[in-house]
Formats: C-alpha cells, sequence, structure tokens
C-alpha cells in the first residue's frame, strides 16, 4: 500500500468536554480519534489535571484537510468562546 | 467546642500545597478514594433507610428539599445585586452553594460518632435528593429569557455522573442488604470509612491550597460570601430539622447539609450547562473558602445551633 499524505489534527482541550466532541467528531465523519489526560499551562490558567474539572485532555484526529477543516470550523464556532480550546495540524505520513 | 481530629489532615494538605512539597496523591487513588467515599456513605444511609418506613418520610421529604431549593434562590441576587456579578457567574455560584458536600456531610457524622450522638440515619437520602434541585434551578436563574440549554447533556450528569450514581447505587443496595446483608461488607466499608476520609482530606487540602491563591483575586465580596452563605443556610437547616421534630443529631446534620457548598458534581454540571461562568469563582468560593470554613468552624457552630434550638 503507498504511503498516504494526510493531516494529523490535535485538539487541547477541557476534560469535561470528552464525550460532547467525541460525539460531534465522529458525526462529522472521523473513523477514529485517540485521547489523553493532559496538563499544563495556557491562557485560561495552570490545567494541573488534579481536579476533575481542572484536567485537560488531548484528542488526536488522522484524516483529509476536508474533515479536519470541518471538525476545526464547527469546535470554533460551538466551544472556543468558554471553553480552553487549542487547535493544530501536522502533516503526517499513513504508513499501514 | 467540638472538634474532630481528621480535618487536621486537611491542614496538613494544604500545608504542603503552601511549601510546595512534592507530595502528589496519583490521580487514580484519588479517584478511588472519591469512589469510596460514595459507596460508602450510599450504603450507611440504606441500611439506616431500611430501618424507618417510607411513607412516612415522603412529606418530611418534600418539604426539605422545598426548603433547600431556597438556598440557590437566596444567593442569586445577594450575588447579582450586592456583588454585582454577572447573571452568568452568579447562577453557577448560586447552584454551588445549593448543592451539597459529601466530605463535609461525612466530618459532620463522624463528629457525631466521636460525641455520640444519634441521628436520623435517612438523613444520608438528602444528599442525593438536594443535589438536583440545586442545580436545575441553577441552570434557569442563568438561562433566563436568553439561550439555549443542552439540558440532555446537563440532566445526564446529574443524574448519571459519577458522584450521584455511586451514592444512589449504594442507598439501594444497602436498603435491600440491610444491617444483616451488609454485615460482610462492614470491615471495608464502615471500619475503614475514617482512616479513607483522613486520606481524601490530604488530597483536597493540596487542591484547596491552589484555590485559595485563585480566590484572593476576587476580592473580598466573594470571601466574605462563602462564610456568610453557609452560616445562612444552617439557620434554615436547623430551623428546618427542629420544626420537624428531627433529632439533636438530625438537625445539625440538616444544617450541615444545606450549609455545604458542592464542588465534585457542580462544577462538572456547571461548566456544561452554563460554560460562560467562571469555574475559578464557584471554585474558589466553594472549596477555597467554604469547605475549610465548614469543617473547621462551621460544623462545630452548626452542632451548638442544634444543641441551643432543642434547648439543651
Amino acid at each position: 500500500m503507498p504511503v498516504q499524505s494526510m493531516l494529523l489534527l490535535t485538539i487541547l482541550t477541557e476534560a469535561v468536554l470528552e464525550d460532547t466532541l467525541i460525539d460531534e467528531i465522529v458525526d462529522l465523519g472521523a473513523r477514529g480519534y485517540t485521547i489523553t489526560d493532559a496538563r499544563g499551562r495556557g491562557t485560561h490558567g495552570v490545567r494541573s489535571g488534579k481536579w476533575t474539572v481542572g484536567g485537560n485532555i488531548r484528542i488526536e484526529v488522522v484524516g483529509d484537510a476536508a474533515l479536519c477543516a470541518r471538525i476545526v470550523e464547527r469546535l470554533q464556532s460551538g466551544y472556543e468562546k468558554d471553553y480552553g480550546l487549542l487547535m493544530f495540524t501536522t502533516p503526517v505520513e499513513l504508513q499501514n | 467546642m467540638s472538634f474532630e481530629p481528621v480535618v487536621l489532615f486537611f491542614v496538613l494538605g494544604v500545608a504542603a500545597g503552601l511549601l510546595r512539597s512534592d507530595l502528589k496523591i496519583p490521580g487514580a487513588i484519588y479517584e478511588a478514594l472519591s469512589i469510596y467515599i460514595l459507596l460508602a456513605i450510599g450504603l450507611k444511609g440504606g441500611v439506616e433507610l431500611a430501618k424507618y418506613p417510607i411513607g412516612d418520610l415522603i412529606g418530611k421529604g418534600l418539604i426539605i428539599v422545598a426548603v433547600g431549593a431556597l438556598i440557590p434562590l437566596v444567593a442569586f441576587p445577594i450575588l447579582r445585586y450586592l456583588g454585582r456579578m454577572s447573571r452568568a457567574d452568579s447562577a453557577s455560584i448560586a447552584a454551588h452553594y445549593g448543592s451539597v458536600s459529601v466530605v463535609t456531610f461525612s466530618v459532620g457524622i463522624t463528629l457525631l460518632g466521636q460525641e455520640m450522638v444519634d441521628y436520623e440515619g435517612y438523613l444520608i437520602v438528602f444528599l442525593v435528593l438536594l443535589e438536583m434541585p440545586a442545580l436545575v434551578i441553577g441552570v434557569i436563574l442563568a438561562r433566563y429569557g436568553a439561550g439555549s440549554v443542552r439540558w440532555g447533556k446537563l440532566l445526564h450528569e446529574v443524574f448519571f455522573g459519577k458522584s450521584i450514581y455511586l451514592l444512589a447505587g449504594g442507598l439501594v443496595i444497602g436498603y435491600f442488604a440491610g444491617p444483616e446483608g451488609i454485615k460482610p461488607l462492614d470491615k471495608v466499608f464502615f471500619d475503614l470509612f475514617k482512616g479513607v476520609l483522613a486520606l481524601f482530606l490530604l488530597e483536597m487540602g493540596l487542591v484547596a491550597s491552589l484555590r485559595i491563591a485563585a480566590l484572593r483575586e476576587y476580592g473580598a465580596f466573594l470571601a466574605g460570601f462563602a462564610v456568610f452563605m453557609p452560616i445562612l443556610s444552617a439557620i434554615l437547616g436547623t430551623v428546618t430539622g427542629w420544626a420537624l421534630g428531627l433529632s439533636v443529631g438530625g438537625t445539625f446534620l440538616l444544617a450541615t447539609l444545606f450549609a455545604s457548598a458542592s464542588y465534585i458534581a457542580a462544577p462538572a454540571a456547571m461548566r456544561i450547562a452554563v460554560p460562560e461562568a467562571n469555574p475559578a469563582l464557584s471554585i474558589g468560593a466553594s472549596l477555597g473558602m467554604t469547605f475549610p470554613f465548614n469543617i473547621f468552624l462551621g460544623i462545630p457552630i452548626y452542632l451548638w445551633m442544634s444543641r441551643f434550638i432543642h434547648g439543651g
């Protein structure tokens, strides 16, 4: 199988949003995702991960540019205003 | 004044946080401790509930829930008009104060055990029943006339969030098992309770030490509210308990329930339902100020109030 060029979309956001965002992402057509717990510091202060409401998650989705654009647009309009949210894409080459 | 030494673990945690000790309770252990506490309290309540005919309790229960629902309705205008806070913040904080704290209640129960005061065990049921009206009222206050609410998500969080789910589950299991059936579980769930509570308070102290610093930024009004509101609610609880004919211990527990503010269930529910409210304000007030106030000063005061109103 030839190497496929795709985008890796990484979303850093609040742990309380996990279920809600997964519904959105699957609804937009993502076939899979990976979630890890995260902590750190940003414009919403230190997110220590020491308390359920104080924790962050990192959601990673691999997909084509159109899918990533749909997800970014949906999350921007629905969540960026009130929640800590950082999204970026990295080009990746799918090996299998 | 009555004093429960288990609260010293909270001080130990706060000191560790302020002194930047590398002490850290791993997240998985914290989760396990909270699951244990919720289940143990639920089981205890269920076993006690089995001793009373449920029909007799419905009337009292409705009155307690109705009076409890007044708390967010009183807190909201204080925050909104006296404190000049935004509608969303006022509503979210009001919901936190209307909602209840399992750990504060547990400290109250251990104090009664130490002082050998009896209480109506079925009051544990109100840990479950008082949660929902407060959160729903908070959301309605925030949204009155404007904006949409993710009701589905909110109600799911209220009913199936781990705290209510485990408390209610423990209640049902305890109720059906009864005092005899629960005996094999006694050692784990009842005998070890105080030790686990001590560990949990240590972790809460660590977390609270971060919140106390945050609260400083938001000024004297919120700090004053975080002390004034629980006292007001406790007076309401004391009078209600006394009027309903509860014992000294029961009246004290009802006052403690009313006085306590949530910092586990309510923050998660409010973050979903009222996202524009600043969680640092509500958690800072309830965990950084009201929780320590309640376990150190509030609880002994509420016990004194209950004894006073019963004329002892």
